[in-house]
């Protein structure tokens, strides 16, 4: 064979070829070798170890007109095949010099096609380590690596492969498209082999399955917008040009490259670093899509942020945008922070990106004043748009949904989550571009409109775990059970198992030991189940992988046993010990001894605990008779509770009233009066006009509020609250208001237009002016809600008189999402819009028939004097004075006086303390078809409570020893959840429902009376103890 | 100094026949030289035994403390700051109180003046303003009163008893001159290695007595996490670490709370300078915090609340 | 303790539940190492940090004690 070999090479060396690669030993190992000349050809290896395709790949890549021989194998020839197939590579220069394998190498290539059983894998994650795709990567033969998704591509990963580490499930998947077998590449049982648990099934097939259902939400999200198609950006083409996902990825400590910032090209840590807002948004030319991203401007500020903490402090940062468009919750402030830290703002759109020979990148751009302008940069992040993807699409079309013409899911203001199909509901950003916790107040919203019509058959289809009664062990002699698991090789791979089980055996009060393959695996949970009866065990330790995902199924087998949950521990051997010491088995294996030391010392001090259940008032009050407050109890009285409703004035609709039309032109009035109809019908609805709450006692599930109406107290027994007390406008003290008629705020002009106190009609010039009041220091927030209104209102004046001159003066335009339509609209009716900045705000001057508005056009750089007939002020939304209600039900306020939610992104409608929930502009201004949505996730937030029968509260809560507390308050004062307070003894006492079980009380007493239950301190003691 | 007693035998007097309160404390003459100790007038005519001199350094608010009835208390500025302390700990009712204001002159170490007359039994001294007369069997010296002054009272920054019913006397200077940074600077200075050194060596004579702990008006737990057995938070011993353990976390416990009433000195018996690890905490919460302990009855003890905007401490 | 000696700090961590203690599992996930003289005790919050527990871990003989949340 190797004459055959060595005489085919040398003819092809001989015809002129590059060279002829084949396999080679040299330093004690075989590898791929280049021959390019015959005298090297005596040392050709033939054994073929290796497959050559991925080397053949990489040189092809590089240097596509290199023409070479190589010496491949059968599998190597398909590989190739598969390659020229996926347009990697052209094999037209390629000489394939055939040998075939021997017997032996042929079985140990075995065919198997891995396919997954999610259910019995264990999350071992051999099958990774043992993919060919990565085996053979590492010595640099591996014909195919796929991009990571997760990584936006920057890193690779196999065909079989775990996504991410925070994947739930954490369980490896597979890739049907690239996996060798299933594609028929080659023949490979790698991960079936080394599979212990078996969960790899070869035939495994796609199986459709029917499901019956009452509602559908559709929530498949957005695809991020590929900047290949523009050539302007030069993403497909110059490597430091990255998306912001990618950028987002470099960043992340979990990224390509730990979060160490460099660029892509070359690995080298940036200086300089431009964004490019609005790729793929707002551009109606290029990509089609009209619309605001929405979330954009603050990802971008964000990731800026980020990387100026993640390099040293010189990394300069430029954002080159037309709007910044930060109306959330707290973003201005965020922005404002981002520009104190350095961060550059630049209004422009950059025309031109030119890369430099260092792979450097110089960005062309003309500035507000027209000036030509070129700066060089080590990096670009385009920030990149939202985008419903073709497959979102034709999903819709083939159920029959309508579209926006912006491709999202079309809904009315008033039932924002409902599609135009009944029973059909959509959420996050498929229905509409959105940040995450617009998308999880949708989200809950959805999950609120979609259960509505199924409430009745709550229940129905539940069953209930069959738990066998519970044993008392108190007071008996500790008898321990000690399970130490292998994880296949995971853990018993480092640590020496058996030595494991000796030594806990000798451990005192531990009478039975036991090494499990897989602890975790169903039927070990049996075995473990039916050994704690039959030994008669009290006590339970796990050495295995970590409590936070493990924790819960043990548990659950102790349960099965009749033993307390709670008489149970873990020693993390695998997470932190056998997966982070693989260098060092032997003190691995000390250490895993100890931390099983540590949790049999541990678990001898644990005491059954008990879960109390709680019954629930199942009855919600919803406080504010607003458009949020409507909504919120007509949605709870269709889930089926009863509600109460209280609102302070004598009719409902707070501010609603006032208001013609939403956004998408439907009729507010009707929508209201036919709300207000639906709640004075609703036998579960009783509204409380005129109407105060006063006094609030209980928590969750148990809450008792007084309300007063006209000086009468009324009791109110209830479960859980929903506060929408909503918002009012900032009376403006700026730009002449109040001194003249002619200069009102936006909700006057709303006003008098619905009682036709104006009459654009007869007007010639109206001037917008915006951010008055918002946006300020004293007020450091967008108001959301005002650059939509001012177009609404300027558009209605064109409308009515086309002649009227209409000038908007704005700092920027924020309609976000599909509103930017309006926006486009306005400038092709012909609205003027002039910019200014915070430093030079337009003057108004009042002089006895007219009104005069001046200010100073930045891109002109000319003064204009504009005469008017009216000035519209976009005053700020501002909050109520919510400090009673605060103060009732012990939840915080922000410095802006809204309410503040449990977690901004994703807990938006709850407040820390459980039971309490908000909705409206209460939390933040917004408009209707927004506070409609909060509405409704309020709801489905309370529901998830009220519709559970009884509250179980965990044992794990602190508990205060009444013979050493001396009341000094301390406790009191600390406790994040107001759940310790002073009794009738003037000590302190724990509210179980309301106690997280944080430990705070307990840290700060200095008596040492609270002790936390399942951390106590004598636990902690004996741990630490046990350490030694 | 003879009037200001009057005037408190005069105020306790009334208080106790007016029925206002049902117990006035004070201080009495002691019974060895160079002594006044707690003293509970019931009746009017007890109160004539009332004293006010310079050896009045137990800390008076210790006895207020879930005290029952009516009590009025005689209180300068570091003990009214207790007192404040103990109600914003809900160990004393305000209307409970009377607080009898005074000015302290500064309170006297009875070791520093047994030190300059080291070798020389002392059967009384007297103090006359400015000056203490010492007087033995056979000798008889006046000597200038700053020199005798406790160290805590050369640092103190508020005399005057700062929440009171009735100030009795004149409000006099309010600062002992120190400067209490001068006591705790040192330690800034040091390495850990000294630091560590520096604390062995002015600890390492404690005996454990425990002292202090009860002369100071901060340490009112039913169960003192010395005495705790289950977890034995400290050991039993006379060890080091069992003598250190003691004394940190008992510093601990006075963060932010502590008024530098030099109680914990004054009791002490072997002489330990407890105030080195105090004041180094008091200076870092009035640092950090801008607070110091017991000024108003509405300020919150930064030690029991958290705002997220608390100072790091490095 | 001779010159040959590398000194090796016993460290104990008191890691929160809520993420030091998954940063320590994730750090496992992602295969990285770190020295095995260090002993994690998990705590359900640093809220329930007490400076005796640091005492004690001392007076046990550790060389440092790391808290974390």
């Amino acid at each position: 064979m190797n004459e055959y070999i060595e005489q085919e090479a040398r003819k092809a060396l001989e015809e002129g070829f590059d060279g002829v690669l084949g396999l080679k030993n040299r330093w004690g190992q075989t590898g791929p070798y280049l021959f390019r000349n015959e005298e090297e050809l005596d040392d050709i290896q033939t054994e073929p170890k290796f497959g050559l395709a991925k080397t053949i790949r990489t040189m092809l890549k590089r240097r596509p007109d290199l023409k070479i021989a190589a010496v491949l194998r059968g599998c190597d020839v398909r590989a190739l095949q598969e390659l020229e197939d996926l347009g990697e590579i052209s094999t037209g220069n390629l000489r394939y010099l055939g040998i075939s394998c021997s017997l032996e190498q042929a079985a140990l290539c075995n065919c198997a096609k891995p396919i997954y059983d999610t259910a019995t894998c264990t999350g071992c994650w051999n099958c990774l380590e043992a993919c060919p795709e990565d085996a053979i990567a590492r010595i640099n033969t591996c014909p195919i690596l796929q991009p990571s998704e997760y990584n936006s591509g920057l890193a690779q990963r196999k065909a079989i492969y775990i996504p991410y580490a925070q994947a739930v499930p954490l369980k490896a998947t597979r890739d049907r498209e690239h996996c060798l077998t299933t594609t028929g590449v080659m023949d490979c049982k790698g991960c079936e082999n080394v599979c212990q648990a078996e969960a790899i099934v070869h035939d495994d097939q796609e199986r459709t399955k029917d499901i019956e259902v009452g509602s559908i939400i559709l929530s498949s999200g957005f695809q991020p917008f590929d900047p290949s198609r523009f050539d302007t950006y030069s993403y497909a083409e110059f490597k430091n040009v990255v998306t912001a996902l990618e950028f987002e990825r470099i960043l992340a400590a979990t990224g390509p490259w730990m979060g160490h910032l460099v660029r892509p090209g070359d690995e080298q840590e940036p200086k300089k670093i431009a964004f490019l807002q609005c790729v793929g948004s707002r551009e109606m030319n290029r990509c089609d899509n009209e619309y605001c991203s929405s979330v954009c401007c603050m990802y971008a500020i964000k990731e800026s942020v980020i990387a100026k903490e993640h390099a040293a402090d010189d990394l300069d940062i430029s954002i080159y945008y037309m709007d910044i468009r930060t109306p959330g919750k707290d973003f201005e402030r965020y922005y404002e922070k981002a520009k104190d830290k350095g961060v550059r703002f630049i209004r422009s759109r950059v025309h031109t990106i030119l890369e430099q020979p260092d792979g450097s990148l110089q960005l062309q751009y003309v500035t507000d004043d027209g000036q030509k302008l070129t700066e060089d940069y080590d990096m670009v992040v385009l920030s990149h748009g939202l985008e419903i993807s073709d497959n979102a699409r034709s999903m819709a079309e083939n159920m029959g949904i309508e579209l926006t013409k912006g491709g999202f899911i079309q809904s009315s203001d008033f039932s924002p989550v409902a599609t135009n199909r009944s029973g059909i509901y959509a959420c996050g950003a498929l229905a509409g571009p959105k940040d995450i916790p617009q998308s999880v107040m949708e989200a809950s919203a959805a999950a609120c409109a979609a259960t509505s019509n199924l409430s009745q058959a709550r229940h129905s289809m539940t069953r209930e775990a069959q738990l066998p009664p519970e044993q008392n062990v108190r007071g008996d002699r500790p008898r321990v059970g000690v399970f130490v698991c292998s994880c296949g090789i995971n853990i018993a791979g480092v640590i020496d198992v058996q030595e494991l089980v000796e030594h806990a055996r000798s451990l005192p009060h531990v009478e039975f030991v036991d090494n499990n393959l897989f602890t975790c695996s169903q039927d070990t949970q049996d075995t473990m189940a039916r050994v704690i009866r039959e030994q008669g065990l009290n006590r339970v330790v796990v050495a295995a992988c970590t409590p936070k995902t493990h924790e819960a199924v043990f548990q659950e087998t102790l349960q099965a046993a009749g033993l307390n949950k709670y008489l149970f521990e873990m020693a993390n051997i695998r997470n932190q010990d056998s997966w982070v010491h693989g260098q060092e088995p032997e003190t691995a294996t000390r250490k895993a001894k100890e931390l099983i030391g540590m949790a049999v010392s541990k678990v001898l001090l644990n005491d059954p605990l008990e879960e109390v259940k709680l019954d629930i008032t199942p009855a919600a009050l919803v406080i504010g008779g607003g458009l949020a407050g409507m909504n919120a109890a007509v949605e709870l009285a269709g889930q089926g509770f009863q509600t109460h409703l209280v609102e302070q004035d004598s009719q409902l609709g707070g501010i609603g009233r006032t208001k013609r039309k939403t956004v998408h032109n439907e009729p507010i009035q009707t929508y209201l009066s036919d709300m207000t109809r639906r709640i004075e019908e609703d036998p579960l609805i009783q509204a409380h006009l005129q109407s105060k709450v006063s006094k609030v006692s209980g928590f969750v599930g148990n809450f008792t509020s007084t309300v007063t109406t006209d000086g009468q107290d009324t009791e109110i027994e209830h479960g859980a609250v929903i506060i929408a007390t909503g918002a009012r406008e900032h009376i403006p003290e700026e730009y002449g208001y109040g001194q003249d008629k002619r200069i009102m705020t936006n909700h006057e002009i709303e006003q008098a237009l619905s009682r036709k106190e104006i009459d654009p009609g007869s007007m010639n010039t109206a001037v917008f002016i915006q951010c008055v009041g918002s946006r300020e220091p004293q007020r450091q927030y967008c108001s959301r809600i005002c650059c939509t209104q001012t177009l609404k209102a300027a558009l209605e004046f064109k409308e009515a008189n086309p002649n009227i001159q209409v000038f908007v003066l704005y700092r920027d335009i924020r309609t976000y999402g599909e509103r930017e339509s309006l926006y486009k609209e306005a400038r092709a009716r012909g609205i003027i819009f002039v910019r200014f900045d915070p430093e030079s705000k337009p003057e108004v001057s009042l002089n006895q028939d007219s009104v005069e508005v001046s200010l100073t056009d930045p891109l002109l750089g000319v003064k204009l004097d504009i005469q008017t007939d009216l000035i519209g002020l976009a005053s700020a939304v501002v909050s109520r004075d919510n400090s009673e209600l605060a103060q009732m039900f012990k939840v915080p306020v922000d410095e802006d006086g809204w309410f503040l939610e449990a977690h901004q992104k994703l807990r938006p409608v709850d407040f820390a303390t459980d039971g309490v929930f908000m909705a409206g502009t209460c939390h933040y201004p917004k408009p209707i078809e927004e506070s409609v949505t909060q509405a409704q996730a309020a709801v489905a937030r309370a529901v998830c409570m009220l519709s559970s029968r009884e509250l179980s509260l965990p044992g794990t809560v602190a508990v205060i020893d009444q013979s050493k507390c001396v009341g000094c308050g301390v406790c009191w004062t600390v406790c994040p959840y107001q759940a310790v307070s002073e009794n009738e003894n003037k000590l302190a006492e724990v509210n179980r429902a309301l106690c997280k079980g944080c430990g705070t009380c307990v840290a700060s007493c200095r008596s040492g009376a609270p002790d936390l239950n399942g951390f106590t301190q004598e636990e902690i003691f004996a741990e630490l103890d046990a350490l030694v | 100094m003879t009037t200001i007693v009057e005037d408190i035998r005069a105020s306790a007097r009334k208080l106790l026949e007016d029925k206002t309160v049902d117990c006035v404390i004070g201080f009495t003459e002691g019974s060895v030289p160079m002594q006044a100790r707690p003293f509970f007038a019931y009746t009017p005519e007890e109160t004539d035994l009332l004293t006010w001199n310079g050896f009045c350094t137990s800390n008076l608010a210790n006895f207020l403390i879930k005290r029952e009835g009516r009590n009025a208390i005689l209180a300068q500025g570091c003990v009214s700051r207790n007192i404040v302390g103990l109600i914003q700990e809900n160990q004393v009712n305000r209307d409970d109180v009377y607080i009898l204001g005074v000015h302290s002159p500064g309170m006297l170490d009875p070791g520093k003046i047994k030190a300059a007359f080291a070798g020389r039994n002392i059967l009384e001294v007297r103090e006359n303003g400015q000056t203490l007369l010492v007087k033995g069997k056979d000798f008889e010296e006046e000597v200038s009163r700053k020199k005798f002054k406790r160290d805590n009272c050369y640092t103190c920054t508020h005399r005057n008893a700062l929440i009171y019913d009735e100030f009795i006397g004149e409000q006099g200077k309010q600062t002992g001159g120190g400067d209490i940074d001068k006591v705790a600077a040192p330690w800034d200075k040091l390495d850990p290695d000294q630091r560590w050194q520096e604390f062995e060596e002015e600890f390492k004579d404690c005996i454990r007595c425990y002292a202090c702990r009860n002369a100071c008006p901060l340490c009112y737990c039913k169960v003192c996490f010395v005495d705790e057995h289950n977890p034995q938070w400290c050991g039993k011993t006379q060890d080091e670490p069992d003598i250190y353990t003691f004394h940190l976390l008992r510093a601990f416990h006075c963060a932010g709370r502590c008024t530098d009433c030099g109680a914990c000195e004054s009791a002490c018996p072997v002489g330990i300078k407890m105030r080195r690890l105090t004041s180094k905490l008091e200076k870092d919460i009035r640092d950090k915090y801008d607070y110091q302990p017991g000024l108003d009855l509405e300020s919150q003890p930064p030690m029991s609340v958290y705002r997220p905007d608390d100072p790091e401490i490095e | 303790m001779t010159s040959e000696q590398k000194f090796i700090p016993k460290i104990t961590a008191f890691l929160c539940n809520w993420c030091s203690y998954g940063a320590a599992d994730l750090a496992g996930v992602s295969r990285l190492s770190y020295p095995s003289s260090i002993r994690v005790i998990r705590i359900p919050c640093t809220g329930r940090m007490s400076p005796k527990f640091i005492l004690q871990a001392f007076r046990q003989g550790f060389d440092g004690v790391w808290v974390s949340g």
